[in-house]
């Protein structure tokens, strides 16, 4: 065989590629209106996920803390939680969702904070709220377990946990995006539209791209409402497109609700996106239209136009979110590239069973390495000390420093991409997003040609 | 006093504690807000945390240093690369960052031996680097691991490393200054005096509370250097670890960000009997005063008066140019902690503009007192603003620019008032002669911008100018100007994009003779 998957060999991190569980966690909470969650711990954790955020997308979003101080890691920290709730929705009228996002801090010293909640319901809400609609959720995310991944997974699972009610069919599916961006809800709607499906997108996150408006009134944030969550319950389906950001909600819908669950796959490429069709269709009846006939078809022109000629036999070092990674390594295999370094930033174990992991590992006819658990060094030290050759890098900005100090170009994807302006409009999702893909890494070959002088001219006549 | 109490914090009373409005002959004994409490949780503060104020603000930018933190990935992920603290070595503090990646069984179970063999390995990777600091985060200070014994053990193992141990996790106080202070005494105890350095000039010094942002520390040094002071270390941009160890033996502690770093220079004099001298690199009075003080404290005033009096005449021309033209423009100055004082009076003396507010994050009352009294009647001053005031106060006093962080930049831009990046600067370094008129350059481009004056336009309603195919900065910015004025040959900034490899490149420092031998 000679797909290998193994964990990182050492014990410690050296540049994570993930951060941890409350970041994803407060990620998915930005995609819900009316919604500002309070991360029970540190200030940090808060102020710098926010900071990480405003970087990627360029917007500010709100997210409270309940600033545990000494005092709180000491003698318990709840009271700052119910200080936190009161604050919070005094002050922000239109509030009506507010999880509680617990971390290590607050995890280790083992605040109550389900039973918190019951307290401030039965309490805090019933006497001083009682004309508001408020929902309170716990959303357990220690750092020390998973990653941002894991956390983005869990929270998505305990909004709809808190929210999705049996009612009639509605006749909608429900569309779990996974860690995406706005360009990528953007083209997912458009695939729904065209195939003319009903939908309930978790989450809405197309107005994160907001405007400056002349009355400056504008305010980035997610759009999907308690009644989008509520919904999800009555749904014929659910399709999960990431089996690592979403597919718990999904599992949870399946089993409390019968509605059957479809994880994945990724439509990432053209195979992918086909596929996503196909099973939308399937599911839901409705034949696949002449018009994605038609721009699949000019997703091919364009990616026929770089494929064979520039990007045959490049070989691709692929790290950031989990389904993000294999995706883009399968689109890159049809695009006869050749993945050679795939890196998963967590200990997830479900990944050695994942069937496209196992599908690679049968079927790929060059040497691949999957690394589990890893940062960034697996990366540099393959290239620095151990031979590793590489044509191009395709990942987030915190990878930036590899790229720039090797010289091998890359294309920025995944979250996040501070380091170079608009990305998040863009999708790497559906025929767009492949089409979109393929021109860009091509770009930055071209590009890298040009800087090393190395048959700069071949562009000469394409 | 004449607190100030926002409308959107009315019901969280003890906020009106924390904001004033300076009225008309008003001092710090009538008009001063609270400072550095505790945080209200629910607030949404822009506080950061204990861990980030000791290895963010001031370890990482040691330059030499294998900057570790003990705990999940998460902390050591989110203050990894977010500044712009450079360092003339590659910039090795900016690109590595290193987590033990404590997970749930090292909860459960301690993570000692995972916190052991991180530090081999990363010692390991990076033969070369031979220096460690260990950060604790809220995690392993909860259960409780012993980070110094087995800093220990690895040192008593390998005598060719040194590892500084940082206790200051996330929770430990109100803000991020608590890991300032935490880190500022950990390291004079561990570290100052064990190591003896080599004194080559007459004139020594520490430069102390200075990060290097874009180069700041580079532009500094440079005029040490031209005075024949040796700077035996800065605490601690592009700082080494090993010249920090020796910071006993300097003769002055010059002091640059009080509120991150005076701590240590308070206990160098206590024990060192070394005497501190605060001084300034914003603006060129407050840093030709600086460089006079520290020529006055040496006996080598001709030596600074010979570098103010070359860089003045080379850059305030071009400093004025901008003055001329930022006059009345309406400030709020809104950075961490330190910086309201720091600019409040510089900018309006030298750049012509007018601070409407002034807010510090995590300052101290002594920074309000400072800044406060360096700005004018009618200006607001806020401590730990919070989301929901900083956006009453932007809507009430229509500043013309701000200066603040990375995020609430982007709070600024959507009520359309430019921002300049306040920490990490736009495009700096900020100190220094050339530095300050860069800082103006970017003022200027803010303000100017040809696209913010579209940005207020409704192009459903409003009337329109059609035809007009641009608009230059000089057209929105000199149009009211006299004829002299714009006639003048003098214009902005013409410096390069990057000064700091010019300063790097330079040997042509004067030398001068020694009065002692270097034995002494």
């Amino acid at each position: 065989m000679t797909c290998e998957v193994k964990a990182k060999d050492r014990t410690g991190t050296i540049n994570p590629i993930f951060t941890c569980q409350p970041a994803g966690a407060q990620y998915a909470s930005i995609g819900i209106k009316d919604c500002i969650g309070i991360v029970h711990g540190g200030q940090g954790c808060v102020m710098f996920v926010r900071l990480l955020i405003s970087q990627h997308l360029k917007e500010n979003f709100e997210i409270a803390s309940s600033s545990v101080h000494e005092d709180g890691a000491v003698f318990g920290a709840l009271d700052r939680v119910e200080t936190a709730v009161d604050v919070l929705l005094s002050r922000y009228p239109h509030v009506k969702v507010v999880p509680i996002i617990t971390t290590c801090s607050t995890e280790v010293i083992g605040d109550d904070v389900d039973g918190l909640i019951t307290k401030l319901e039965e309490g805090l809400l019933a006497e001083k709220f009682a004309d508001r609609e408020v929902h309170l959720l716990p959303i357990h995310s220690p750092s020390f377990v998973g990653s941002m991944v894991s956390g983005y997974d869990v929270a998505v699972r305990d909004f709809v946990k808190k929210f999705a009610k049996k009612g009639a069919p509605n006749g909608k599916i429900n569309l779990i995006t996974g860690w995406v961006n706005p360009g990528d809800v953007k083209e997912l709607k458009h695939l729904l539209k065209e195939m003319d499906i009903d939908a309930t997108v978790l989450f809405e996150i197309e107005s994160f791209d907001s405007p400056i408006l002349p009355d400056g009134s504008a305010v980035s944030h997610g759009a999907t409402t308690i009644e989008d969550l509520q919904a999800t319950g009555s749904a014929s389906h659910t399709f999960a497109l990431n089996r690592y950001e979403g597919a718990k909600a999904a599992q949870l819908l399946e089993k409390k609700f019968k509605i059957p669950a479809v994880i994945g796959p990724t439509p990432i490429g053209i195979r992918n996106t086909d596929s996503l069709l196909k099973q939308l269709s399937q599911a839901t009846g409705k034949p696949i239209p002449t018009s994605l006939v038609k721009e699949r078809g000019i997703a091919l022109d364009a990616i026929t136009d770089v494929a064979h000629m520039f990007l045959a036999d490049k070989k691709v070092a692929i790290f950031g979110n989990p389904d993000l990674v294999i995706g883009l390594a399968e689109f890159c295999l049809d695009l006869e590239m050749k993945p050679t370094l795939l890196l998963l930033g967590d200990d997830n174990a479900g990944y050695v069973n994942d069937p496209r992991i196992k599908a690679l590992q049968e079927n790929v006819d060059y040497p691949m390495e999957i690394v589990t658990n890893a940062d960034f060094w697996d990366l540099e030290d393959r290239i620095k000390n151990k031979g590793l050759e590489l044509d191009l890098i395709l990942g987030h900005s915190k990878g930036r420093f590899v790229s720039i100090d090797y010289n091998i170009p890359m294309l920025r994807v995944g979250f996040p991409t501070y380091d170079r302006a608009g990305l998040f409009r863009n999708p790497v999702v559906g025929y767009s997003g492949a089409t979109w893909l393929a021109e860009q890494m091509a770009n930055a070959l071209f590009s890298d040609m040009e800087v090393k002088k190395n048959k700069e001219w071949l562009l000469n006549v394409w | 006093m004449p607190y100030h109490e926002f409308e959107v914090s009315k019901v969280i009373p003890e906020r009106k504690l924390h904001a004033v409005v300076k009225g008309p002959g008003e001092d710090l004994t009538s008009c001063l807000p609270k400072g550095y409490l505790n945080t209200i949780p629910g607030s949404i503060s822009e506080r950061g945390c204990a861990y980030c104020g000791a290895k963010h603000v001031i370890g990482t930018p040691m330059k030499d240093v294998i900057h570790l933190s003990h705990g999940p990935v998460g902390c050591t992920y989110d203050t990894w690369q977010t500044k712009r603290y450079i360092s003339d070595n590659n910039n090795f503090q900016l690109k590595y960052t290193f987590a033990s990646d404590v997970k749930e069984k090292h909860i459960v179970f301690g993570a000692e031996k995972l916190l052991r063999q991180n530090i081999l390995e990363a010692f390991d990777a990076f033969p070369e680097i031979k220096r460690m600091t260990i950060y604790q985060t809220c995690a392993t200070a909860l259960i409780g691991d012993d980070m110094a014994a087995i800093a220990e053990e690895v040192m008593a193992e390998r005598p060719d490393v040194d590892i500084f141990v940082c206790n200051s996790p996330g929770f430990g106080g109100p803000s991020q200054s608590g890991g300032h202070h935490k880190i500022n005494i950990a390291w004079l105890n561990q570290k100052v005096g064990t190591l003896e350095p080599e004194i080559t000039s007459d004139y020594v010094i520490n430069y102390v509370g200075e990060y290097n942002i874009q180069g700041d520390q580079e532009v500094m040094l440079d005029y040490f250097k031209r005075m024949g002071i040796q700077v035996l270390s800065t605490f601690t941009g592009n700082g080494t670890y090993d010249s920090l160890r020796g910071m006993h033996r300097a003769h002055l502690n010059v002091l640059e960000c009080a509120r991150s770093a005076e701590y240590i220079c308070d206990e160098l004099r206590a024990r060192y009997g070394i005497p501190r001298l605060d001084i300034d690199g914003f603006g060129h009075k407050a840093l030709g005063d600086s460089l006079r003080k520290i020529g006055l404290f040496f006996g080598i005033e001709d030596r600074a008066e010979a570098i103010i009096a070359e860089e003045t005449a080379r850059w305030k021309p071009e400093l004025d140019w901008y003055k001329e033209r930022l006059q009345g423009k309406r400030v709020c100055l809104w950075p961490g902690g330190s910086k309201l004082w720091h600019w409040a009076h510089a900018i309006q003396e030298e750049m012509g503009v007018k601070v409407v507010s002034v807010y510090t994050k995590f300052g101290h009352q002594g920074d309000m007192e400072k800044g406060v009294s360096r700005c004018g009647e009618g200006a607001l001053a806020i401590d730990d603003p919070n989301e929901l005031e900083g956006q009453e106060a932007l809507r009430t006093l229509k500043p013309d620019v701000i200066f603040t962080g990375k995020r609430p930049g982007e709070v600024a831009k959507k009520m359309r008032v430019p921002y300049l990046n306040a920490h990490a600067y736009h495009n700096g370094p900020y100190k220094g002669f050339e530095g300050w008129v860069r800082f103006a350059r970017d003022i200027y481009n803010a303000v100017y911008s040809p696209m913010h004056r579209l940005s207020a336009i409704d192009i459903s309603k409003d009337d329109y100018e059609t035809g007009k195919g641009f608009v230059t900065r000089r057209m929105l910015s000199d149009a009211d100007l006299s004829e002299d004025a714009k006639a003048s040959p003098i214009t902005g900034y013409t410096g390069k994009f990057d000064p700091i490899p010019d300063l790097r490149k330079k040997t042509d420092y004067p030398v001068f003779a020694r009065r002692v031998a270097a034995a002494e």
